[in-house]
């Protein structure tokens, strides 16, 4: 881990770090890195990936027609609203 | 017994929904979580909310953007403090990292996270989905068999909630042993007293016939190490919805839409949180998914696979819940990253889904269903 690839993972997710919190990030790598290291003891050549640790069974139902909330509950939490719209932040320049 | 406190990660009508963080300041949902339908019709009363550590992913909640909890300079888990205190006969809870456990172990109370998909997670704010838990801390076991009753059973809202049928025939093979196994392993890095409770439930569970041995089985002490990453990898995807429009906090400085983003997610979001983003991020990335994110899967297996082979002679794997009994101020201030090293204690039974009873300070993991098993132990304790 650098300041460049940390510039880039921020950069992607959105997040903007001071200096210090730079080096506070490059030090946490660096353990995890240690750590992800110390799996390669682990032979997973021929292991399957585990991704759910319980059976996922496809749920399917009829699409039943409803109204659980109105567009005032809907709109109740919204910053700004305007006629029954959604205020948003301008996203075009 | 009545009065239920549940953490801050649960949907709730009427109240805020915060997750502990300042980017849900002031939230508001308009559906509650199955869990607390269910309790309220079970007759339980909700007293109210106990803060938790952003996202649920530190020690005891002292990344809480509300504040942390120290009592004589002692870091405090809030539902836990709500139920010793008894303003809250039990606290229903989401176990996102362990941290549910440490403080049960904490307080010497009890803690029972069951089975992954015992227990409905719709309407709980979503950070590590593969491994969270909904799960309870009382003051004795009977109290989380009565709580764990009134919320356990499947859910169609919740894909990843277990059908009856799968449970009914997962408890009916579970057989009882009468034997626990203490994982050598498991102890690196723990502390006298840590060791003194691991010593003194061994000579409870002896006293009341349970047969207990040692085991080595180093494949398990991995699992921290291979949860970080899955956790991180997956807090990463669940937090990238926040970004200051569609929920919660929003900058007041911006010019355009990327620091609107930007702006957003870094005033909001805590230090921990922060660097646990970046590192799911980079374990996700087209440099690193086969060597970190899918070596971690891989190795879950091997886990998985390692405990039920041990689990097929005994009901439970003894092992410590914490390095130590208590987290000082001091300690919790020289390392932010610290719940990345505690989760070595808490990992095998987050990251296997795997049911685990804290009980004497210390945990019981025990096979998939068994946790009738675990609370009869528990109560030996």
């Amino acid at each position: 881990m650098d300041r460049e690839v940390l510039r880039r993972l921020c950069l992607l997710n959105q997040l903007s770090l001071t200096d210090t919190q730079k080096d506070d990030v490059i030090s946490f790598f660096a353990d995890r890195d240690a750590d992800t290291a110390a799996l390669d003891a682990i032979d997973t050549e021929h292991v399957e990936r585990m991704v759910h640790v319980m059976p996922i069974l496809t749920v399917v139902r009829e699409d039943v027609v409803s109204q659980p909330f109105s567009r005032e509950d809907l709109q109740a939490g919204a910053p700004e609203t305007d006629e029954g719209y959604w205020c948003v932040p301008r996203v075009l320049e | 017994m009545n009065k239920i406190v549940i953490d801050d990660m649960f949907l709730t009508v009427g109240t805020p929904t915060t997750a502990g963080s300042k980017m849900l300041e002031g939230y508001n949902s308009l559906f509650e979580a199955e869990v607390l339908t269910r309790l309220n019709a079970a007759g339980y009363t909700i007293t109210g909310k106990a803060k938790v550590g952003e996202f649920g992913v530190d020690l005891l909640g002292e990344t809480s953007y509300f504040g942390a909890d120290y009592e004589k300079d002692t870091l405090q888990y809030p539902a836990a403090v709500q139920v010793k205190s008894g303003e809250a006969e039990a606290a229903v809870v989401l176990d996102v990292n362990g941290a549910p456990r440490r403080g049960a172990a904490q307080n010497n109370l009890v803690a029972l996270k069951p089975t992954y998909g015992m227990v409905s997670r719709y309407g709980t704010i979503p950070v590590a989905c593969s491994g969270e838990t909904v799960s309870v801390v009382a003051a004795n076991a009977a109290d989380c068999r009565e709580v764990f009753a009134a919320m356990a059973g499947h859910d169609a809202k919740d894909g990843t909630s277990l059908p009856e049928s799968m449970v009914d025939a997962g408890k009916a093979a579970v057989t009882k042993k009468n034997k626990v196994a203490v994982l050598s392993s498991m102890l690196k890095g723990t502390s006298e007293e840590v060791q003194a409770q691991i010593a003194a439930v061994s000579e409870n569970l002896a006293k009341n016939g349970v047969e207990v041995v040692t085991v080595d089985a180093e494949t398990i002490a991995y699992a921290g190490a291979a949860w970080n990453i899955l956790m991180s990898a997956e807090l990463c995807n669940n937090v990238s919805r926040y970004d200051g429009v569609k929920y919660g906090y929003r900058t007041k400085t911006y010019t355009n839409i990327d620091e609107l983003y930007t702006n957003s997610r870094t005033e909001a979001f805590g230090e921990l949180l922060k660097s646990a983003i970046l590192f799911g991020s980079e374990t996700l990335s087209t440099e690193n998914y086969q060597k970190v994110y899918d070596k971690a899967l891989r190795v879950r297996r091997v886990i998985s696979e390692a405990m039920k082979a041990l689990l097929a002679d005994c009901d439970a794997l003894l092992m410590p819940a914490a390095s130590v009994t208590a987290y000082s101020k001091a300690m919790v201030e020289a390392d932010k990253y610290l719940p990345y090293k505690e989760n070595f204690y808490t990992a095998p039974a987050s990251i296997t889904g795997l049911p685990v009873v804290v009980a004497g300070g210390v945990q019981l993991v025990g096979n998939a269903f068994s946790e009738d098993v675990l609370l009869d132990l528990a109560e030996l304790v």
